[in-house]
């Protein structure tokens, strides 16, 4: 079981990582399929159920000293404005206040990739960072911000993409609002003009989508606290060592001696893949006070300064053969960033989903004066396969061909930009088995049911990443009472990254899950693995554990081989002990061999495998959505959603269940009623409460199937699992769409699909 | 006592104590300051944070009675969670809109962010905290295991508040029935078809 | 939000005593607590009705029913006696929020709230507020009136005062000047009459009691509000109808309409076409097109007049 340190170079969208990973050398055994299998695959309870559903688990929300003091963030009112003056004599006079800090008296620390600061004196949205207060109690710092006097000059400003584009707009940065390099972004391949040219169906249409707040329940949450020059921080974070990485080097202090623990975390999303502003700030004041502090968001922050999903503007021109065969695609589309450099495309979808041999696409990533985006559950995907599906739908009809079959008819078996197979791509299976789940042949002509209430079927397919990657490192420990603990620098959000890793290791030692606990989201403790983002949990860390848990058993067979002065082939691990072939009496415990050893307990540092170069790493799926819409009232009732995907290993049942309920719900608010809403003459965010910016409720729930149809992909790795999390979202919205079209026969291209559209778009026809 | 499916029920907490697994480093020391998470029994202890409350309060909290101080300005949740340690009831919104501080006052399910201290004066509150029987879990915990009702849990304590209110004013409910019933509890995470199975299967453990 | 003084007065003679001296009135706080924590309103004082006796009864009287201002949602949601005889209210209470605003809030609170429109609640010195212009009138106004606006454009978020407005209902003020019944179709106050109030209430008055009277004995009432999800948010827009049918035609009605004004709704001339109306598929859709014919929209709600339509079309549907 050698290791070698191999360049790890892994694609999430057009940026390339590359790092040096240490992996093993030789290919592992591959694990057989689930049905052999004792736990993997089943559903069972998340070992993290019981401290959560009795309180007793503590997030950084929950975290607290007794000295704490409380941090406080002076936010900007205005969407664009200098930051004058900051006069903060009155909130320094209020009792309990203890340090307020500011651009003025603090150092330049730089962020948004040097082209901010931690205190910038240029205010770019409404909700930039302006002070930081830290107090005795909450209420006191909130109270010593409403006495700090800022005087601000207010600027022009811009809040569409759009108009943003124009050269004539307002400027957010001296570079202007198309950033050099990614401000514009394109794509090409084989010769979108002809392929037009040669069409016998050309279409275009406009689409567009609003941006959307991640709201994770768990607000964004900081506890801080130095021993000398040692900074410990508990931070509600998919990303402990990114965290640990930006606050040492904002400190410009050693990443060891930056400690980042997150033990619990209240949902994520995306929203928290980075250190946040206010845990160096809280760092700063913390040094200075001596003490440790704490800084929660509230929900009015968590709307406007946190990140989001940005909105779409997009036109897509299609162009197709009388068969369906698809011969051009072409996208222009415009997203925003928000005040500061952030991800804000949607053409991959067009890219890769569908077989095409000319694409041309044109993408503007744009500043404007409202919160940067941030990577929000599959970004890009979910805006552009909703854009995509809806044409495609479109285009299928206008050829009189079935949606389905017009799907299947453009399925590409290869990546189209490597030209390389996929390890596994079972979209074709996960059409027959969807299809006749929803029932498929119920659908109707578009619009052509009577009465108010109208039914009608959609789809929609996925590609995404999902394949992980190394570096990933579990190390697994067993001691002299035969408990097993798996060390492993991931996060759980809610994903059930604790109980996949116990599942794991429980496989292969052959020991009840109860003797195994996890630990996991230490910057110290736990060894390596990547940020918890892009769906890459699961398939990089399973394999871990895997392979620190196949160690464990291996040295433990060479153990009882030297105790029992037998040669290992004639030795038999089963359920965590070890006998002679054909002689049960003779036989060691698990927990009597590391008694033997002089250190008690036996360690073993699995990491993940190299990836494959000869294969696309990828998810697929698809997404079939039956619909009813009362025509008297605009008013959308998703009645049921099926969903087939390929996601290679089960590794719970119950906990992918529930991250596709997941998924496909948040999808449906994301279709149906999600959008941030600004003031145009004012530039200010109207919703930045729960209520008025509105999320999917129990009482919007349908009925969800989830069909997974592939066993495992070994070609990722010998436990063939990838992740799920965002494949489950990415359909959603275009199966949504087209089920309304095939309902009422009249399209609506715009996201939110909220009653007053449908009732304009039908009364339109009227 | 319902006979059903064990449920892996150890804490997490315990097995770490227990195991002994020579994780050095991965329970957290601190020199100069003491965690305030430590003590969590209820009503025996006042935690002393730092709110000077100018008015006495009277009430009983997971049947323990208490008094205390809180200003007029202080939330029941802040009570809860700042006065007594009880942590387990959150704060996701702090005005009513989302439902994870959901507490029993007088058995009645309400948003305790959304509610003066002072208006429970007499009264009887139970947090997530008051739901055990000891170390055993309240059937709908239970349930809530058993049927993965959660995700990253942060609104659990207030779903699984909902739910006990729920059932005990209606211990058969139907499907539509509990939809209505925990209307008033969002979850980020999309966890309401599997809250639906908690609830449902919940109510026929109390039965048996 | 800030610090302010706990008034808890043992009756109602010293609550109004206390509340005239300029306390604020404060029952279940579902409303309020979100004004004091957004600044929106100056809570220096406070004045808790909660242990006030007498006032959280639901009782029949020889005229119909009195209901105490105190009286919780949710009681008046599972009453018995709503539910059979007075459909409307138990509907419209059964409808707002949640179960647990509803275990807190009162009908008297209820009917009293002020305004959702977010430039009112956000950081926005708006008309109502005693800033210069209405923000909505040009702006996001999708939620906003299309009818009785000017110079404001709000709309009135109580459910249950659109369900007593086509009850009849007199609401019971008391002040340190005595008490007096007021008809709730005027209790409410439009913008143009003073747009900085909803109401007429007065420093130092509150709602003691709702009188409901006695409806005609082939009466059937519901209540319908439309909102963009299952739960929590205020009516988009709302009917209540009070139908005495007779021979399958509607002898004489009464429609209220919510979301739609910035007081609960009624229209005489449409509630005159009621009567005769034969209670039919096709003079239903036919009646329906005169509801919200007078409407004047804002540039992101002219949808609001097909949708007042078709709840209409839907509500009577149920009665024929």
């Amino acid at each position: 079981m050698g290791r070698k340190i191999i360049r790890s170079e892994y694609h999430l969208y057009d940026e390339k990582i590359d790092t040096l990973a240490e992996v093993p050398e030789s290919e592992l055994t591959e694990l057989p399929n689930n049905k052999d299998l004792k736990i993997i695959g089943k559903g069972i309870p998340r070992i993290d159920g019981r401290d959560k559903v009795t309180g007793k688990a503590i997030y950084t929300f929950d975290k607290t000293f007794k000295n704490i003091a409380y941090g406080k963030t002076l936010r900007s009112p205005h969407p664009f404005a200098n930051v004058v003056k900051v006069n903060t004599s009155n909130a320094e006079k209020l009792e309990g206040v203890i340090k307020i800090i500011h651009a003025d008296n603090t150092e330049d620390i730089g962020w948004y990739r040097g082209n901010s600061k931690l205190f910038d004196k240029v205010a770019r949205y409404e909700g930039d960072e302006v002070a930081f207060v830290v107090a005795e109690t909450e209420v006191i710092a909130e109270k010593a911000l409403s006495l700090i006097r800022v005087e601000y000059k207010e600027l022009d400003f811009v809040i569409n993409p759009v108009d943003a584009a124009e050269p004539t707009a307002p400027k957010i940065h001296d570079s202007g609002n198309l950033p050099p390099k990614h401000g514009h972004r394109t794509y090409s391949r084989g010769d979108f003009e002809n392929g037009i040219e040669n069409s016998d169906l050309v279409f275009e249409q406009e689409y567009s989508t609003e941006v959307a707040i991640h709201n994770p329940t768990e607000p964004h949450c900081s506890v801080v606290n130095w021993e000398g020059e040692e900074l410990t921080v508990w931070d509600s974070t998919q990303a402990v060592f990114g965290v640990r990485d930006t606050i040492a080097s904002s400190l410009k202090i050693s990443e060891s001696n930056v400690r980042v623990i997150k033990e619990y975390m209240g949902g994520g999303f995306g929203a928290k893949l980075e250190a946040g502003k206010y845990s160096v700030m809280a760092a700063l004041v913390s040094k200075e006070i001596e003490r440790p502090v704490k800084v929660v968001l509230d929900r009015r922050e968590m709307n406007l300064a946190v990140g989001n999903r940005p909105d779409s503007y997009q036109k897509i021109k299609v162009g197709a053969k009388s068969d369906g065969t698809l011969m051009a695609l072409g996208l222009t589309n415009y997203g925003s960033m928000g005040a500061y450099s952030a991800g804000a495309g949607a053409h991959w979808p067009l890219r890769t989903l569908y077989k095409c041999e000319n694409v041309k696409t044109s993408e503007f990533n744009v500043y404007t004066n409202a919160g940067r985006a941030r990577p929000f559950r599959a970004p890009g995907h979910v805006q552009g396969t909703f854009a995509l599906e809806s044409i495609l739908d479109d285009v299928a009809e206008r050829l009189k061909m079935n949606p389905l079959e017009f799907r299947i008819k453009n399925f590409t078996p290869i990546d189209q930009d490597s030209k390389l197979p996929y390890t596994s791509k079972l979209l074709l299976e996960a059409y027959e088995e969807g299809a006749k789940k929803i029932g498929w042949n119920k659908r109707k002509t578009a619009g052509s049911d009577k009465g108010f209430i109208k039914t009608g079927y959609g789809l929609a397919s996925q590609i995404w990443w999902g394949g992980g990657s190394p570096p990933a490192y579990a190390t697994v420990k067993i001691n002299s009472e035969g408990n097993v603990q798996v060390l492993c620098g991931t996060q759980d959000l809610g994903t059930g990254t604790y109980t996949i890793i116990a599942q794991v290791a429980a496989e292969v030692l052959e020991i009840p899950i109860e003797k195994i606990d996890v630990l996991i989201g230490d910057t110290q403790a736990t060894p390596y693995a990547p940020s918890s983002g892009g769906s890459t949990t699961a398939p990089s860390i399973t394999p871990a554990v895997y392979d620190g848990a196949l160690q464990i058993k291996a040295k433990l067979i060479s153990a009882a081989s030297a105790m029992l002065k037998l040669t290992e082939e004639k030795l038999v691990y089963a359920n965590g002990v070890i006998h002679e072939k054909g002689n049960n009496s003779n036989s060691l415990k698990a927990s009597e061999i590391v008694k033997k050893m002089k250190e008690n307990i036996l360690v073993a540092k699995g990491a993940r495998n190299e990836n494959t170069s000869n294969y696309a790493l990828n998810t697929f799926g698809v997404q079939f959505a039956m619909v009813e819409v009362n025509t008297l009232t605009g008013k959308v009732t998703v009645k049921k959603v099926v969903a087939a995907h390929d996601i290679g290993r089960t590794l719970n049942r119950q906990t992918l269940e529930n991250q596709f309920h997941g998924g496909i719900i948040m999808g449906l608010g994301y279709t149906l009623i999600e959008e941030r809403v600004m003031d145009d003459y004012t530039g200010k965010t109207l919703n930045t409460n729960l209520l008025d910016y509105k999320m999917a409720t129990m009482l919007d729930t349908p009925e969800i199937d989830v069909i997974i149809v592939s066993e495992t992909d070994e070609l990722i790795s010998a436990v063939g699992a990838k992740g799920i999390g965002e494949p489950a979202i990415i359909p959603t919205p275009g199966a949504i769409t087209n089920a309304i079209y095939n309902a009422i026969g009249v399209r609506i291209n715009s996201l939110p699909i909220t009653p007053d559209k449908v009732l304009m778009a039908l009364n339109k026809e009227v | 006592m319902s006979k059903g499916k064990k449920s892996t029920g150890l804490s997490r907490r315990q097995f770490i104590s227990r195991a002994g697994t020579g994780a050095v480093g991965s329970v957290v020391l601190l020199q100069n300051c003491v965690s305030g998470n430590e003590n969590e029994k209820t009503g025996e202890e006042q935690i002393k944070f730092k709110l000077t409350g100018t008015n006495s309060l009277s009430l009983t909290v997971n049947g323990k009675k208490i008094s205390t101080k809180v200003n007029e300005n202080t939330t029941l949740v802040e009570l809860l969670r700042d006065n007594l340690n009880l942590t387990g009831t959150k704060v996701a919104c702090n005005n009513g809109e989302c439902g994870s501080c959901s507490v029993l006052l007088d058995g009645e399910v309400i948003y305790s962010c959304h509610m003066l201290a002072l208006d429970a004066e007499g009264k009887s509150v139970t947090t997530i905290e008051g739901l055990m029987d000891g170390e055993k879990l309240h059937p709908v915990q239970e349930a809530f295991i058993e049927e993965d009702g959660l995700q990253c849990g942060f609104c659990t304590p207030g779903q699984v508040i909902a739910a006990v209110s729920l059932l005990q004013k209606n211990p058969s409910p139907t499907k539509t029935e509990v939809m209505d019933g925990m209307a008033g509890n969002i979850c980020r995470c999309g966890a309401y078809p599997k809250i639906i199975d908690s609830v449902l299967k919940a109510s026929k453990k109390i039965k048996t | 939000m800030k610090e302010f003084k706990y008034i808890q007065p043992k009756n109602i003679n010293e609550a109004i005593s206390v509340m005239s001296r300029g306390s604020l009135p404060f029952a279940g706080g579902t409303d309020i607590l979100s004004l004091m924590k957004e600044n929106l309103i100056d809570h220096k004082n406070l004045v808790n009705l909660k242990n006030i006796q007498g006032l959280s009864k639901i009782e029949k009287t020889n005229s119909g029913i009195r209901i105490g201002a105190l009286t919780k949602l949710a009681q008046i949601a599972k009453s018995e006696l709503l539910k059979s005889e007075y459909r409307i209210l138990s509907e419209a209470a059964n409808s707002v929020a949640t179960p647990q605003i509803r275990n807190v809030g009162t009908i008297g609170g209820n009917i009293a709230q002020r305004p959702r429109c977010w430039y009112f609640r956000g950081d926005f010195n708006c008309l109502k507020k005693g800033g210069d212009y209405c923000y909505a009138e040009v702006g996001e106004n999708k939620y906003h009136a299309i009818i009785g606006g000017d110079p404001c454009y709000i709309v009135h978020p109580s459910d249950v005062a659109v369900a007593l407005l086509a009850l009849d209902a007199t609401l019971t003020l008391e002040s340190k000047d005595g008490n007096k019944d007021v008809k709730i179709s005027d209790f409410f106050v439009g913008p143009e009459a003073d747009v900085t109030i909803e109401n007429i209430l007065k420093s130092g008055e509150i709602i003691t009691h709702i009188n409901i009277p006695r409806l005609p004995n082939n009466s059937r009432s519901a209540f319908h509000k439309f909102s963009e999800r299952g739960v929590w948010d205020f009516a988009i827009v709302s009917i209540g109808a009070v139908i005495e049918k007779k021979n399958r035609k509607v002898k004489s009605g009464k429609l209220t309409f919510g979301g739609v004004a910035p007081i609960p709704w009624i229209d005489e001339e449409l509630n005159r076409n009621l009567i005769g109306l034969p209670l039919t598929e096709n003079s239903i859709l036919k009646f329906s097109k005169e509801v919200m014919k007078n409407a004047e929209t804002l540039e992101y709600n002219e949808y609001k007049i097909k949708l007042s339509q078709g709840l209409v079309i839907e509500l009577l549907t149920k009665f024929i």
